[in-house]
């Protein structure tokens, strides 16, 4: 059973991450990139999740991780 | 001291340039065969390819009974929408890293979140990269004299892998480099 608090702190913990990458992003970039990727980088700000995010512009983890480092989006952990 | 390492930890740690250092930290790291399958990218593959060679990384061996134990952790947690979207493989280096008592090395929030809070998981240790540098610290593989110096190490991993961490685990990772110094 998840705890109130952690619940909270978890929402904090991603509305600061979330702040950070929308602040870092090269939104120039993300806005030239084709349909698919231009989501799921969007998706990557808003969500952090590497996975899912590879997934929407299907394409391989890691390929994704080329085109965020580009789109200067960063992992907050 | 053993490892598990996940996708996404791998891909960011093969870009940092003293990426070297996890051999020296570590006996052995494994891989399930389904993380290795997730990785494509030429660098990320030279990398792992390399560690096994040098019989630093192992495929894990599965096993029918971890694979109940998967369907078990699944049906726990993929209904409740507060914990981060979790992938077959992250669910899989959990597994292990609890079976082999070893480390999980994964920047997976969702990890990250479900040894928070599920009492059968929760004494697994997940390591990102910043408790990664602060252990090859006082293994005495990177030389520290100050909280600086141990920072500007962690400026470099950033820079290379295009992370930031957290202000409050930075604070507190640091904390504990300053503690360690004085002892």
């Amino acid at each position: 059973m998840l705890a109130d608090d952690v619940v909270k702190k978890w929402v904090r913990e991603d509305e600061e991450a979330r702040r950070i990458r929308r602040e870092k992003a090269n939104w120039e970039f993300i806005e030239k990139q084709p349909p698919r990727i231009r989501a799921a980088l969007k998706y990557f700000i808003e969500k952090g999740d590497r996975y899912v995010a590879a997934k929407i512009a299907g394409l391989p983890l890691d390929e994704f991780d080329e085109i965020r480092r580009k789109a200067n989006i960063p992992v907050v952990v | 001291m053993i490892g598990v390492v996940d996708a996404c930890f791998i891909i960011d740690w093969c870009r940092y340039r003293r990426r070297e250092l996890l051999e020296r930290l570590f006996s052995v790291l494994f891989i399930h065969e389904e993380t290795l399958g997730q990785l494509r990218s030429e660098k990320t593959i030279t990398y792992v390819s390399d560690l096994l060679a040098k019989g630093k990384l192992r495929l894990y061996p599965w096993s029918h009974s971890e694979e109940d134990e998967y369907l078990r952790l699944r049906s726990e947690i993929v209904v409740d929408p507060r914990i981060p979207s979790l992938e077959r493989p992250d669910m899989l280096c959990l597994i292990m890293a609890k079976r082999l008592n070893a480390i999980l090395l994964s920047e997976n929030i969702g990890i990250h979140r479900v040894i928070e809070f599920h009492s059968k998981y929760s004494n697994v240790v997940v390591w990102t990269a910043l408790e990664t540098l602060e252990n090859i610290v006082y293994k005495g593989f990177l030389n520290v004299h100050s909280a600086e110096d141990f920072l500007r190490y962690v400026r470099e991993y950033e820079h290379d892998t295009s992370h930031i961490f957290k202000s409050n685990r930075l604070k507190q990772s640091l904390r504990r480099i300053g503690l360690w110094l004085r002892r």
